[in-house]
């Protein structure tokens, strides 16, 4: 136990603490960082509407795109968790597979599909409802989509083992009481799920705040959310301490939502029970 | 249990490539006192040219086995500063383009170079050697554009700007240096002051210019047509339009901005020697020329001889070289972080 914990405060903890620090060092243009103790990147990050900006935007892609992978995800994962079929299993495998290609060849292909003569308004346009193709790749729209569809796994996955550990007698009970399917849902299904929901929830939207590769090729260079603002600091400004603030206010708020997002779900359960 | 050497590992896992070939080479057989040199370097076409027309065919004589560590420049240059002050790297030899390597040299990464053990170090053409690099392969800066399109063809930066092509000059999001450097030029700046380019390119934003997050998506859309001007490198015109591309070349009459991809030695680089081989091998006359003739760049060595007609089509003629724009890179390095900044906020936001 002690060794393990020792490990995983050197490869996990130390990176932190070290980039920590960096993040009140000064950044000299040419010459790269300076050893400093400041609250300049702190500060600059804070008194930035850009950076403000780009913050806001991620917490409500975040929220976005989690809200609607939940609200796709249930139903998928309650027919998963409830269906006797024999294929069931292969069904879990086609909802994993996604998983195992990479974000960046899944961004790929909703270029592919979404672009100005992508799939999509070639479709639109063959079938006579558009005359001009419709802007979709570069837009908020092509990154939700984009995030969802590479968060979904998680949330149906988190879901169904939780949906499947729910007594299906208890559905059953309710319905012989006379309650309509929606009142079970609403008063039985989704109370009994909460954890999952709540579990589902905190897992991706950590992964939506965290997004990089959707929002940098679906979204287009005009679009900013924290990941690729960060990358642009580090890596094309050189700037690392700036950089580094980034990192530790995006982990920050992320922990931040985490907590609430917890505390709201308790709260709905404690008053459902 | 036998224990893999790294080298050994390096080659179970794939990521050994290159060295011992047998094939004859102009440089002849000699040992060195190493075997290994690992070399930071794009993947791609980038990569398998350094295999086929250096590593094989030099390297390969010397008995020098090649590890490639394969990425984009930004990644490696993190890399490159973040091992300064380790004893010992994980690179012999790094290549970037000039820019980026000058930052990183600016940051006291790589050795000042003893040319003395670079057999072909004499060939280099003087103006583009540095003391702590040589130069690989060059291009220049010019302007692309759709000839179905674009008539008549432009002449100049300043073409880019003309009303009439509103919604069709389209830039690649990592060229923003190269483009703000465009426009200063035809707006009273120079290669040391870009400010004049930021005011004449939010004249252009009023004309809807497109901004896609990589070249191949530039290449995207110059082939749909949905853009019909860049600002692009020689190079990458070339392979643009012998892939089908609709695009024409055009040398501004400002000048073209040559762009020199280098390789250097980091000071902590744990085979020096191999790594000496590795440049030497780099201004091969005959490597070079079978690199330039796939890759499109002109070789940086005087006696590398192109096919005539592929130095007409690759090479700058000596008219358009008498006018190249030489970049400050120390002015680029200073400037790089707020330069980033108001494309990002300004010009794309």
């Amino acid at each position: 136990m002690v060794p393990a914990a020792l490990l995983v405060l050197a490869v996990l903890g130390m990176p932190l603490v070290t980039l920590f620090r960096y993040s009140f060092n000064r950044f000299v243009p040419g010459q790269g960082m300076a050893e400093a103790f400041t609250w300049a990147n702190y500060q600059r990050f804070f008194s930035d509407p850009y950076f403000i900006n780009v913050l806001g935007t991620t917490v409500q892609m975040a929220v976005l795109c989690t809200v609607l992978s939940l609200i796709l995800a249930f139903p998928v994962a309650y027919f998963l968790a409830r269906t006797q079929s024999k294929y069931k299993s292969l069904l879990i495998i086609l909802t994993v597979f996604p998983l195992l290609v990479g974000n960046v060849v899944r961004a790929a292909g909703w270029m592919a599909l979404l672009g100005n003569n992508g799939f999509v308004n070639t479709i639109l346009i063959g079938v006579g409802i558009l005359d001009t193709p419709v802007k979709i790749l570069y837009t908020p729209t092509a990154v939700v989509i984009g995030i969802v569809a590479v968060v979904l796994p998680f949330m149906i996955l988190t879901l169904q083992s939780v949906i499947e550990s729910i007594d299906r007698s208890i559905e059953e009970a309710a319905l012989n009481l006379g309650a309509g399917p929606f009142t079970v849902f609403r008063r039985v299904t989704f109370p009994l799920s909460l954890p999952g929901v709540l579990a589902g929830t905190v897992l991706v939207g950590i992964l939506c705040m965290n997004a990089y590769a959707t929002p940098v090729l679906l979204g287009g260079p005009q679009f900013k959310m924290m990941a690729p603002a960060l990358y642009d600091q580090m890596i094309r400004a050189n700037n690392w301490p700036f950089g580094a603030a980034l990192a530790f206010v995006l982990m920050v708020a992320t922990v931040l939502l985490t907590i609430a997002s917890t505390l709201a779900l308790k709260r709905r359960t404690a008053r459902d029970q | 249990m036998k224990h893999l050497s790294r080298r050994e590992m390096l080659a179970s896992t794939g990521l050994a490539a290159g060295g011992l070939a047998l094939s004859a080479s102009g440089v002849g057989a000699q040992s060195l006192s190493c075997s290994d040199v690992y070399v930071g370097t794009w993947g791609g076409d980038y990569q398998d040219l350094l295999i086929a027309n250096f590593e094989k065919r030099v390297l390969g004589q010397r008995k020098v086995a090649v590890s490639h560590d394969v990425a984009n420049a930004p990644p490696r240059k993190t890399k490159l500063i973040t091992e300064k002050s380790g004893r010992r790297g994980t690179m012999d030899v790094a290549l970037l383009s000039e820019s980026d390597m000058y930052e990183v040299y600016k940051q006291g990464v790589f050795e000042e170079l003893d040319f003395s053990k670079l057999k072909n170090a004499g060939n280099i053409i003087p103006a583009l050697r540095r003391s702590y690099s040589i130069p690989h392969i060059y291009s220049g800066k010019i302007i692309l554009y759709n000839p179905n399109k674009v008539s008549p063809a432009p002449t100049s930066y300043a073409d880019l700007w003309d009303p009439k092509y509103k919604g069709r000059v389209g830039f690649a999001d990592g060229l923003y240096v190269q483009i703000i450097e465009s426009a200063a030029i035809i707006n009273g700046g120079s290669v040391t002051n870009l400010e004049p380019g930021k005011t004449k390119l939010a004249e252009l934003k009023k004309l809807d210019p497109k901004v896609y997050p990589s070249n191949e998506a530039l290449a995207a859309a110059l082939k749909s047509e949905e853009v019909w001007f860049t600002i692009m490198w020689r190079a990458r015109g070339i392979q643009w339009r012998n892939a089908g591309i609709p695009v024409a070349l055009a040398v501004p009459k400002e000048g073209a901005t040559p762009i020199i991809f280098e390789a250097a030695i980091p000071k902590n680089a744990p085979n020096k020697d191999c790594a000496y081989a590795y440049l030497d091998a780099m201004l091969d006359p005959e490597g070079q020329t079978g690199f330039a003739a796939k890759m499109g760049y002109v070789p940086t060595v005087t006696n590398a001889k192109l096919d005539p007609k592929l130095e007409a089509d690759l090479s700058f003629t000596a008219e358009e070289q008498k006018k190249f724009i030489i970049p400050d890179l120390e002015t680029v390095a200073k400037n790089n972080a707020q330069l980033l900044d108001w494309w990002n906020r300004e010009f794309k936001g």
